[in-house]
């Protein structure tokens, strides 16, 4: 009885996992690809029908003074501090709202519900969160919904009924023509090129790959794509990863696209150790902190990522032109203060718009 | 009542407990409703179940750190069997019901055929467990459970959350076995001094690996009730569960050393640390606040039942 239990495990551990899709580049997925203009002119956004859920007789809030809490994944965290401080600004701005960030100590799925239940019973006007599992956290937020709050995400999405709004802070196509920009801008427009990202089945560095191999055939034919290494997420064989990249290829590879925020900084470190700054572009998605000293010594020239200062103010505004009923399902942009008008995506996302680039002049203004 | 048996550990607990429950009610008018003592009992659940087991596992003087591991693990085997598998949902849970108590009886074995400490034993595990959990996830989780499921996790049974039902079976299963059975008094035996137990022929591998087993039974029950709550399951869930469940026995007044402690001391302990959390984060506390004081009642919860408890053995 007990043995068969033991060698089903086995068999499970063994058999999962191997069937890994192909694209034009490794390490992309399957899915269609949709890539942007290449000279940015914004895509014809496909109308699609409202699918995020409504609150059950929630009170007249327009105009009127609300409370929101803000429940990121986790706090104190750079990262979320960042959000944070785009809400108070927000907030500061617009007089008639007033947030607390509350949320757990660690990403935890469990912890994260339980801080929102507790305000659903303390009774709050609105909530803005962020998941740490979109379908775990979907009941508590669906129950807030029947308490009549109104209910916003930002950077991580919930189940889209479980949720008004979600503040989406950059589309795939749009960090993949970010990214593919910045290194055909830094090499020259031509050359060759190879990728270092976490696995080849993680979902967003899969859904990047494919975004950008459509989007460099389209708009940059004349970069050639090397080849694409895993690196686990591990710093140690990020670098390792890099510098066989650099020794194998020699003069050939005039640039690196890391996909994560481990990869990226691991790969300009070994750049720099190579003593190629400047001969081998590194461009790639990653947190500013871990980047500043690479920008500051111009090995590096462009990281890409989203502001989250930015985001938090986004979902703030949101939230409360949800609560005064001027942003209603069907609309197709919503007015966000000093960001303007953003425009309304899939159904019940917000675009917050094109993703930042952090560069020598901007990084220093960012602590996450 | 005798002035001994006013100052047990549990009496001062129980005096706190309500103190607590005072406190909190004079800072929120929403923390005494029904309504919301249901959902902390909703939310208590799956920390009680393992909490309650934790209290024989720790006064045979042992320990388990797996728990939580053997939770995410069950947990993501009820998502595979389910649905890589196809097996029908209820069979899936029965054999992860199986595997969880299989896990814990694994930790038994090594425990008392192999003699390492458990401390070692489970802190091993701890990380098997939770290994296999990943690798068999492959990070991804599993959704879409049927409607009827959620009833487990998220709906009402005769007027009380469903969950509250099988805690409140397994907790006076659990005290009375500890308190008036032969095994109960076994379980008290092997932790105050498990030489004179077995000398006196006692079954004490035995009644370790059954406690040990009934841990990682009780954990896998956990990862169901866990799973239908949040309707997804995830290679991470339970993490850091065991500390939690472990606060609220030693808080009960549960030895760490063995030997002693009692089902309603655990109950109580896992009382007062939900209500903490819950009415401190009403009353407006945020949750980094909370954690620090909970750590605080924690210590002076056992600073001031050791200073009455000054001439007793310990």
């Amino acid at each position: 009885m007990l043995r068969p239990s033991l060698a089903a495990m086995a068999v499970l551990c063994l058999s999962t996992g191997l069937a890994t899709a192909q694209s034009a580049w490794t390490g992309g997925d399957d899915l269609p690809t949709n890539p942007l203009a290449c000279d940015g002119t914004p895509a014809t956004p496909v109308s699609v029908d409202y699918d995020g859920g409504e609150p059950t007789n929630p009170p007249d809030r327009a105009g009127k003074a609300i409370t929101v809490v803000d429940v990121p994944k986790l706090i104190g965290d750079g990262y979320f501090d960042a959000t944070s401080k785009g809400i108070a600004e927000a907030t500061a701005e617009l007089g008639n709202m007033t947030a607390t960030t509350d949320g757990p100590v660690e990403a935890n799925i469990d912890d994260q519900i339980t801080v929102i239940d507790n305000y659903i019973t303390k009774g709050v006007d609105g909530i803005l969160f962020a998941a740490n599992d979109s379908v775990a956290i979907a009941p508590v937020l669906k129950k807030a919904l029947e308490a009549g709050i109104n209910v916003v995400g930002y950077d991580a999405n919930a189940e889209p009924d479980a949720r008004q709004w979600f503040v989406n802070q950059a589309e795939f196509n749009g960090v993949a023509k970010s990214l593919v920009d910045a290194l055909a801008a830094e090499i020259g427009g031509e050359g060759a090129f190879a990728i270092v990202t976490s696995t080849f089945t993680t979902p967003n560095q899969a859904r990047w790959i494919s975004e950008m191999a459509a989007y460099a055939s389209a708009c940059h034919p004349n970069l050639t794509w090397l080849e694409t290494v895993e690196a686990q997420e591990d710093n140690i064989l990020s670098f390792n990863q890099a510098n066989t990249l650099i020794n194998k290829y020699g003069d050939e590879l005039k640039g690196i696209l890391g996909m994560t925020s481990i990869a990226t900084p691991a790969a300009a470190d070994a750049v720099t150790q190579a003593g190629q700054c400047g001969g081998i572009a590194v461009v790639g998605l990653a947190t500013p902190n871990a980047m500043k000293p690479y920008v500051e010594s111009d090995c590096v020239k462009s990281v890409v990522l989203w502001n989250p200062v930015d985001l938090g103010y986004a979902a703030a505004q949101v939230l409360r032109a949800t609560a005064d009923g001027t942003l209603k399902p069907g609309d197709t942009s919503v007015q966000a203060g000093k960001l303007g008008e953003l425009q309304v995506i899939n159904g019940s996302e917000i675009l917050l718009g094109a993703p930042f680039v952090f560069t020598k002049d901007n990084i220093a203004d960012f602590d996450f | 009542m005798t002035a001994r048996g006013f100052l047990r550990h549990e009496t001062i607990l129980a005096l706190l407990v309500l103190v607590a429950l005072f406190v909190l009610d004079r800072q929120s008018d929403r923390f005494l409703t029904v309504d919301n003592l249901f959902n902390q009992g909703r939310l208590m659940t799956e920390v009680g179940l393992i909490a309650i087991v934790m209290t024989f596992v720790i006064v045979t003087g042992g320990i388990d750190l797996s728990v939580g591991s053997i939770l995410g693990m069950t947990a993501i085997l009820i998502g595979v069997f389910w649905k890589n598998m196809g097996l029908p949902l209820p069979a899936a849970i029965g054999m992860g019901l199986v595997v969880g108590a299989f896990a814990g009886f694994v930790n038994g074995v090594i425990i008392t055929r192999f003699k390492v400490p458990p401390l070692i034993a489970t802190l091993g595990t701890l990380a098997l467990y939770r290994g296999i959990a990943e690798g068999v996830s492959e990070a991804r989780s599993v959704r879409g459970y049927p409607e009827w499921f959620f009833v487990l996790g998220q709906g009402e049974l005769w007027g009380a959350p469903t969950q509250l039902w099988i805690f409140a079976a397994v907790a006076i299963v659990a005290a009375v076995v500890l308190a008036y059975t032969t095994f109960g008094r076994t379980t008290y035996a092997v932790g105050s001094n498990e030489v004179a137990a077995r000398f006196s022929g006692l079954g004490v591998d035995g009644a370790k690996i059954a406690i040990y087993s009934a841990s990682g039974l009780a954990a896998a029950i956990a990862a169901a009730i866990f799973v239908s709550r949040v309707s997804t399951t995830r290679s991470d869930m339970g993490t850091g569960i065991e500390l939690d469940a472990i606060t609220a026995v030693v808080l009960g007044g549960t030895s760490i050393f063995g030997g002693r402690g009692t089902i309603i001391g655990t109950l109580l302990g896992l009382v007062l640390i939900q209500s903490l959390k819950n009415g401190l984060s009403l009353a407006g506390v945020k949750s980094d606040g909370t954690v620090v004081l909970i750590g605080a009642v924690l210590i002076l919860t056992i600073l001031i039942s050791n200073l009455v408890h000054r001439d007793a053995t310990r």
